[in-house]
């Protein structure tokens, strides 16, 4: 275990240090301050405005954080051949890929804690409620950001970085986008549809993990309203979400564990 | 002696796709069987692309071997696709054109592979200090990697594999690219590591460092191991010519004289002419003639298989 935490707390350091987080965290907060111009245009739905254009900027530079850093700090070890000290210490494969990940999840916990501050902070400048809808919605996406990581850690453990990066975000556009390809499958012929419904299963299901402005067993949900999901719903998708990453990750240490680092 | 190294029958063959289609066979490395004794500086010498960095890469357990054992003090280091993790904890090593983490300084680089060793931390950082200096960076310990030289990194990476105190060191070319100082501390450090009662396995192409340290060599040509054994073993004792330098009236010559002239003569006469002796060199097989020799010798295909393997004759 001491071995697995060296690892994370080294691919932490990596990552902290690493100017290009720093950019993406920079415009991550821009776009939540942005909330504030942009909330003065919406006569008093300023509150509104803020938590969705905030939630949306966490969703969406968190998952770019996730990519830039799941996909380089693992290939970035070969490439720079830095695995070739590595591995040759007393050090299983499947602890090294374990450690990367656990890295790369503090980084992003020190990020989406940074922009969820932020959030919170603009919210409080507008004298708006702080409820724990939000803490709700924030868990559930750094859940997302999870599976992600384990995704693109997933990808980057066969391919390279540009490949890696592309998959990563492809998967990601297909997992946010499944109430809508469950649509479209049900208008393909009989045989397709068990196939593509199928294939749609084994991706990650991403649009469970922000529910806010979406139906949800017959109802809408939305983050504004009383009705948002409550804690046990929270618990239901960290599962799937934390269920989905050990598997994606059990994948990565296979392969991991049976390439040549040549 | 006892064996803290051997290897027994290793292979690797890559398979490589041309064009995504076509399969195509590798043998990097072939049948090769040696032992490392204890205390003993090793050299494994090669051209390049002979196969020394996919051996080595082996026995660190960065690639798997298509056939064969490697065996640490005893025990097993490979299975199929598994590595031993527990033999691994005796070996030190440096890997060829070392990288690290360049945004570690070396002192955090020593801390990050100690704790990999699970070395606790006072005697960690004992090691560290202790470790610094014997390489002669003491005061660059707190400088970013990225600021190192060549052959700063070099004696980090030698550090690094020296934290865990190791019975084995294991050296990927740790002379390439140094300048003649960076080489001979570099040598001086693999002899005082062998006097600490270290076994130190090193390669490189550089033969005049082998000449001078080394106990034992292995020369592999082509992936295949073509001698190993006691370096006065395995260069022919024969002479091969002596070569005198003469000086007339401020002019040097030298004249190389085959093994069957007879030399005192040669000065003799030599000097009863008026010339001035300056020097009387026998030239007997050095490691570059032999190591030439095994190179032509691959070449031609001639004697390709009557070392392959074995020990050298005793």
């Amino acid at each position: 275990m001491n071995r697995v935490f060296a690892i994370a707390q080294n691919t932490f350091r990596e990552a902290v240090r690493n100017k290009v987080l720093y950019a993406l965290l920079v415009f991550g907060i821009g776009v939540i301050l942005f909330a504030l111009p942009l909330g003065q245009m919406s006569l008093s739905e300023q509150a509104r405005v803020t938590r969705d254009v905030g939630l949306a900027g966490i969703e969406l530079f968190g998952i770019l954080i996730s990519v830039f850093i799941g996909v380089n700090l693992v290939h970035k070890e070969i490439d720079r051949k830095t695995i070739y000290a590595l591995v040759p210490k007393p050090l299983h494969r499947y602890e090294f890929i374990i450690g990367k990940y656990l890295g790369i999840v503090a980084t992003l916990l020190l990020m989406v804690a940074i922009m969820s501050i932020m959030l919170l902070a603009v919210l409080f400048a507008q004298e708006a409620p702080i409820e724990s809808t939000l803490i709700r919605a924030i868990t559930m996406l750094f859940v997302e950001l999870m599976v992600v990581t384990a995704v693109a850690i997933f990808f980057s453990s066969f391919s390279t970085p540009f490949l890696s990066g592309l998959f990563t975000l492809v998967l990601c556009v297909i997992g946010l986008s499944t109430d809508s390809l469950r649509i479209l499958i049900k208008k393909l012929p009989a045989a397709l549809q068990f196939v593509a419904g199928f294939a749609l299963r084994l991706l990650p299901d991403l649009r469970m993990f922000y529910v806010s402005g979406t139906m949800l067993d017959g109802r809408w949900i939305s983050i504004h309203q009383g009705n948002y999901v409550d804690w046990s719903y929270v618990a239901l998708a960290t599962a799937y979400g934390m269920g989905y990453a050990t598997v994606i990750l059990l994948l990565s240490m296979w392969i991991f564990s049976r390439r040549d680092f040549i | 002696m006892s064996a803290v190294l051997k290897v027994e029958d290793l292979a690797k063959t890559f398979i490589l796709w041309e064009k995504g289609l076509v399969r195509k066979k590798i043998r990097a490395v072939e049948s090769v069987s040696f032992s490392v004794e204890k205390n003993e500086i090793f050299g494994f010498v090669g051209p390049n692309g002979a196969g020394k960095t996919t051996t080595i890469k082996m026995l660190m357990g960065l690639i798997f071997p298509s056939a064969g054992t490697i065996e640490i003090l005893g025990r097993r280091l490979i299975g199929h696709k598994t590595v031993d993790i527990e033999a691994k904890r005796v070996i030190g090593f440096l890997p060829e054109n070392p990288y690290f983490y360049d945004y570690l300084t070396g002192r955090e680089l020593l801390d990050f592979v100690g704790r990999l060793f699970g070395i606790p931390g006072p005697e960690r950082q004992r090691r560290i200090h202790d470790l610094l200096d014997l390489v002669g960076l003491g005061r660059a310990g707190n400088l970013a990697l990225r600021k190192y030289s060549k052959g700063m990194l070099q004696r980090i990476g030698i550090a690094q594999a020296l934290i865990n105190n190791p019975e084995l060191v294991i050296l990927d070319e740790p002379m390439s690219g140094l300048d003649p100082i960076g080489r001979k501390e570099i040598r001086d450090l693999i002899v005082q590591l062998r006097d600490q009662g270290k076994t130190v396995f090193f390669s490189t192409h550089i033969l005049s460092d082998v000449e001078l340290i080394c106990n034992r060599v292995a020369i592999v040509v082509g992936g295949k191991l073509r001698d190993v054994g006691p370096l006065d073993k395995l260069l022919s004792p024969r002479l091969l010519h002596t070569e005198v330098v003469l000086e007339t009236a401020g002019e040097r010559r030298e004249h190389r004289l085959p093994p069957t002239e007879d030399v005192d003569a040669f000065l003799l006469r030599a000097l009863s002419e008026g010339h001035k002796v300056i020097s009387v060199t026998p030239r007997r097989e050095s490691i570059e003639d032999l190591f030439v020799r095994e190179v032509e010798q691959s070449d031609t295909g001639m004697g390709a298989q009557h070392k392959l393997g074995r020990e050298a004759r005793p």
